[in-house]
């Protein structure tokens, strides 16, 4: 089973288009309360779920989109998660 | 009678209420550490927890490669050492693990990349490991077979030529493992999941499993590829790994034709012939994070296109089996071997990403010092969690790309 990607542009597509961004870690954070913990925490940090996560793709081989996905990495399937609220948004 | 009635390591039954130390992964880290507790640190009262079989992960779906030639000073010494111990330990678990020195052969496919590599051939004859740059005259002597011809897309340049390397059966190191330390009283519950860890004012005070709680008050995380998982699930401590599928295979068996283990960074592409003629090999991992271990097609194409170009002769061989396992990537590619750091007793010793075969034992002698004095060795300080917060991220990428899925 290949990998599908649902790009808010073109559709679903083959995974191989896209380059993986990595865990959704919510917005830079403040340059005013930046420690070395934090920082380390935005740039290498990741909660590694067994289950579904959000997470940053890009369509390198289209159309150039930026976007979020919920994705179960047991399955590599697309979840949808749009009635659902128990699944936390990353800090 | 062709098989054989008694185990090799004792099934302890239930699960006791509580152990001096408990051993999150039955897998090479976690049996060699629990080995090492009991044999050399007289700490017996050990169970190690899995949530299948002992051997079920990573330990078992590698594909056998050991060598030493690392590219930093802090790992260096850790990976000869782990080298020169599957000797000792064949005579110490009196259990063939059947250590085939049989010497590694990484090709360079450009002038860069032989430059790179006598860096890194000047960094392992620093530490004392055996290893030499060759001409592509001398690999062709080395492996008969491989095509140092202008035909590949990416002709042969050199290589460098690691003699002590080799291959080592892995499903033997598990049972022999599991065996040595099942006879120092270690018990072993497979079949038994982790689903939390205990923690009272700062302190590891018991882990809760699928059969109930134990008490204890020293825990080491090796669960391998589910071990980021683990820390940040049940802990709250979130590390710097990515969980990414890894897919090897086997051919056919063939005469033997192939005398080392022969790998390409340019072709991504590792090869060797195991003891029953087939040339295992391994290939990249999957670009995005997934605890899938599923197969995919894509890799069988780029296993039979590398091949097919380093040994000709491969052409038209069939691939037999096809098999996938996890790696916990970590940016710098070397592991994270901490303790005792945000919560005492809590060891983990995971972020070993594809190196987790070869440097599985040496990891098990240094963690269970750790474990049973509560000091850090000196040869694991610098694989501390903090090194990242601290930017001492080490040099172990093959270039100047990151292995991470972010890449």
């Amino acid at each position: 089973m290949a990998l599908l990607i649902n790009c808010p542009v073109c559709g679903k597509r083959n995974g191989y288009e896209f380059r993986y961004g990595g865990e959704d870690k919510g917005p830079r954070p403040d340059d005013e309360s930046l420690s070395q913990a934090s920082w380390c925490d935005y740039v290498h940090n990741n909660n590694c779920v067994a289950g579904i996560q959000k997470e940053w793709w890009f369509h390198k081989d289209g159309c150039g989109a930026w976007f979020t996905i919920y994705r179960d990495t047991r399955t590599n399937l697309e979840a949808d998660t749009s009635a659902d609220t128990s699944i936390p948004e990353v800090k | 009678m062709f098989w054989r009635s008694k185990r090799l390591w004792r099934e302890p039954g239930s699960l006791k209420s509580s152990y001096d130390a408990v051993i999150i992964g039955g897998g090479l880290h976690g049996l060699a550490t629990a080995y090492f507790l009991a044999r050399h640190h007289g700490m017996t009262d050990i169970a190690v927890i899995e949530k299948n079989y002992i051997g079920f992960g990573g330990a078992g779906r590698n594909t056998a490669i050991v060598r030493a030639n690392q590219r930093t000073q802090e790992n260096l010494p850790l990976y000869k050492e782990a080298l020169e111990l599957w000797p000792v330990l064949t005579r110490e678990l009196d259990f063939n693990l059947m250590f085939y020195n049989c010497g590694n052969l990484n090709l360079a496919h450009s002038d860069a990349a032989i430059k790179a590599m006598r860096l890194q051939v000047a960094s392992a004859q620093y530490s004392g490991i055996d290893i030499k740059l060759v001409d592509p005259r001398e690999c062709k002597e080395l492996i008969p077979a491989l095509d140092i011809s202008d035909r590949p897309r990416y002709p042969v340049f050199g290589g460098m030529f690691h003699p002590p390397g080799g291959i080592v059966r892995h499903d033997a190191v598990v049972w022999g493992l599991a065996r040595g330390a099942s006879k120092c009283g270690v018990d072993i519950h497979q079949n038994t999941e982790v689903t939390g860890i205990a923690v009272s004012g700062g302190r590891v005070v018991g882990v809760d499993t699928g059969r109930g709680r134990i008490h204890t008050s020293r825990v080491l995380n090796s669960a391998g590829g589910y071990s980021a998982a683990i820390s940040s699930g049940m802990l709250g401590i979130r590390l710097p790994i990515s969980v990414l599928t890894i897919q090897a295979m086997v051919t056919q068996p063939l005469k033997p034709f192939l005398d080392h283990v022969v790998s390409s960074g340019m072709y991504h592409c590792y090869a060797n012939q195991t003891l029953k003629g087939e040339v295992a090999t391994g290939a990249h991992m999957d670009p995005w994070p997934n605890y899938t271990t599923q197969c995919t097609g894509h890799y069988i194409k780029h296993q039979a296109e590398a091949l097919s170009e380093l040994l000709p002769c491969l052409r038209g061989v069939k691939f037999m089996r096809h098999w996938a396992g996890l790696a916990d990537m970590t940016p710098d590619m070397a592991p994270i071997m901490d303790g005792n750091d945000h919560i005492r007793g809590y060891y983990m010793n995971c972020g070993w990403g594809y190196f987790g075969f070869k440097s599985s034992t040496v990891a098990g002698k240094y963690m269970a010092r750790f474990i049973s004095t509560g000091e850090c060795p000196d040869i694991l300080k610098p694989f501390a969690l903090n090194r990242f917060e601290q930017h001492r991220l080490m040099g172990e990428t093959a270039a100047l790309v990151s292995y991470s899925a972010d890449n």
